[in-house]
């Protein structure tokens, strides 16, 4: 391979697995969020043994998130710096704010609500989860706009051989962003929703001695994941009005992978509303459904795989739409020596890491609600939450 | 407004050293202070619910520099490319020993993980002297040399200094020493001090390579009306996780 294929290998890999735990993050943390204030409400044990269980999962996922997200974000700098030569006065903007505004609350109200169980009043620790979720889905908003941009570059023109920003308002309703945002955000929701039930699944067939937890974690799973593919499905059609002609033509490598996401994902939709969602009221004894519902677990993951290979393969030969392409935003100077490394390395860390996590959450899975680490009482504490301000 | 953005800029850097410095300060005292399981236990306890709030701030300095300085992005980082490779997969490495190591119960899992968390602290503290030399020579020479090792290592004792003075803060007592706030902000002024003497030198090229004025009113738009909250949500997690006993109560998450 060059150089600029193995900058692109690196880029694809690190890509890949961030969003493969991105994308649960998506959908688990309205999910949990939604658990917690029915315990708020409700004060019910049930209700508290799932927000900490689902909760568990969540928070386990998060830690590939951060780790993936970080080799991201600076492999700009380090492989890509072409990109910011020439268009970081527009594409810049929009990570900025992702980092400075989105992520930097969201990293600092997870930390309050991990940490700050047990010892914040109830609403203040609800509202926490909650300001996760929205900053979030705000995070997925920006990088999906600084994305939409290397689609569609809207909103700037070029003046010497930089880009210029000359209308932020044309970023924001950029055809390429307005339907694929809700698309990613009904995939993350259908993912988060399809783990909820193939989890609840595994235990329902074990003959869990906690049948009504796994009941009820099921149905919630069965009517998000009916929420969450129609909405994928919907924005899904919706998104062929913005794309770039001629994209799909003529590139097998994103045909394919947009050919089967579409197939498969259909198909799912079909099982889903049509099988799944009329079915909730028997699905948790049926045991014989079990198996099946487990198997159906990891397909959302592969179909969001598949729809980034297809906008970014699709995108190719350029990085920037028309404008900029992929070997021109290579850092001048990259050698296959200094790429080949840092691939070897984040790859085989990442990889690596990936595997021990998803490890980690089927034995968190396994275990079942009893004995969660996430907001266990320390010992000698009372469980009344302390109330010093 | 390139003087705002630059205020901005520097306070995120020197906020990162002040407040990530004792992290990995704590991180480096592990294999020190923590002799025992417990020991380590009580130390990861007493910083772990600031972790996330700190980390946070390098990763709000290379997305500002991203928007800010964008031409000095690619170049910055591509000129360190060995050493920011290596202090990335240090801070993935400490990380992941932070989110890992409770997660299991086994002794030699656990062991490990508080290796990786002592080792990738090392790793970014030592990196971090590296890279602030190159900076302040224009990174002319070589990424490792030798003023700049021993930058490293100076920047490897002051988190440790901070690290230490934060434990004796928040679990007075606990780990042998007792430090008053005052004290803990005295240390995070010190261990700043080496970005922000660089932030100084670095301040005239900064100002003259900042984005457009386009650029910066869109982001101090986007940006600036947050501020506030993003403050307040800072001063929310210091409020909430102060000094006392339970500051070292098991288990922790991390």
């Amino acid at each position: 391979m060059d150089v600029l294929e193995l900058a692109r290998t690196q880029f694809a890999v690190t890509g890949s697995l961030h969003f493969l735990f991105v994308v649960l993050t998506l959908g688990l943390a309205p999910l949990v969020a939604i658990m917690n204030t029915r315990w708020a409400m409700s004060g019910n044990p049930l209700h508290e043994a799932m927000t900490r269980f689902w909760g568990q999962i969540y928070v386990v996922n998060y830690a590939l998130g951060i780790v993936t997200g970080l080799v991201m974000e600076f492999q700009f700098g380090l492989a890509w710096s072409g990109l910011s030569h020439y268009a970081g006065d527009v594409f810049g903007a929009p990570l900025a704010m992702e980092t400075l505004v989105a992520f930097f609350l969201e990293s600092t109200f997870l930390g309050l609500w991990i940490f700050g169980w047990g010892r914040l009043p109830r609403w203040a620790h609800l509202a926490c989860i909650w300001l996760v979720t929205l900053t979030a889905y705000a995070s997925a908003f920006y990088i999906m706009l600084a994305n939409s941009f290397l689609q569609n570059p809207v909103g700037s023109v070029a003046r010497g051989d930089r880009l210029e920003l000359v209308d932020f308002g044309a970023l924001l309703t950029n055809k390429s962003l307005v339907f694929s945002f809700p698309h990613v955000i009904g995939a993350g929701l259908f993912t988060g929703a399809m783990v909820l039930v193939g989890a609840s699944a595994y235990q329902l067939r074990r003959r869990t001695e906690h049948v009504e937890f796994f009941t009820r974690s099921l149905r919630t799973g069965v009517v998000a994941a009916a929420i969450g593919i129609f909405v994928t499905t919907g924005f899904g059609y919706a998104q062929f009005a913005g794309v770039q002609e001629g994209k799909f033509n003529d590139n097998v490598g994103a045909a394919l992978p947009l050919g089967l996401m579409i197939e498969f994902g259909q198909l799912l939709a079909l099982v889903v509303l049509f099988v799944m969602l009329p079915m909730i009221a028997v699905l948790p004894r049926w045991r014989w459904t079990h198996p099946l519902l487990m198997l159906m677990t990891p397909l959302p993951f592969v179909l969001a795989i598949m729809g980034w290979l297809a906008r970014e393969v699709g995108r190719q030969p350029w990085m920037i739409w028309e404008k900029l392409t992929v070997a021109d935003a290579m850092s001048p100077g990259l050698t296959s020596g200094m790429v080949t490394a840092s691939l070897v390395g984040f790859a085989g860390v990442l990889g690596l890491l990936a595997v021990v996590d998803y490890v980690l959450i089927a034995r968190i899975v396994r275990r079942g609600p009893r004995d969660v680490a996430l907001g266990a009482v320390p010992a000698g504490e009372s469980r009344s939450p302390a109330l010093s301000y | 407004m390139e003087v705002i953005w630059f205020v901005l800029f520097a306070v995120l850097l020197a906020g990162y050293f002040a407040l990530e410095g004792f992290d990995l300060g704590v991180g480096l005292l592990l294999p020190l202070l923590g002799r025992t399981r417990e020991g380590r236990d009580r130390m990861v306890a007493a910083m772990a619910p600031y972790v996330l709030a700190n980390e946070v701030w390098l990763v709000a300095v290379a997305g500002t520099m991203f928007g800010v300085y964008p031409l000095l992005e690619g170049e910055v980082l591509f000129k360190l490319y060995p050493l920011v490779v290596a202090m990335l997969l240090s801070w993935i490495l400490r990380d992941a020993g932070l989110w890992f190591r409770r997660r299991l119960d086994g002794f030699r899992w656990r062991g490990f993980w508080d290796a990786m968390i002592a080792f990738g602290s090392l790793g970014l503290s030592f990196g971090w002297g590296m890279a602030i030399h190159a900076a302040a020579t224009g990174f002319a020479g070589p990424v490792v040399h030798p003023v700049g090792v021993m930058l490293g290592a100076v920047v490897t004792l002051l988190f440790a200094f901070h690290g230490w003075t934060f434990l004796a803060w928040r679990a007075p007592g606990v780990f042998g020493a007792s430090r008053s706030g005052r004290a803990l902000a005295v240390s995070g002024v010190v261990a700043a001090v080496p970005a922000v003497g660089v932030l100084v030198g670095a301040m005239p090229y900064l100002l003259a390579n900042s984005a457009p004025a386009a650029t910066l009113n869109v982001l101090s738009v986007m940006v600036l009306p947050f501020a506030p909250i993003i403050l307040g949500a800072q001063v929310w997690v210091w409020r909430t996780f102060r000094p006392g006993k339970d500051a070292v109560l098991l288990p922790s998450f991390f």
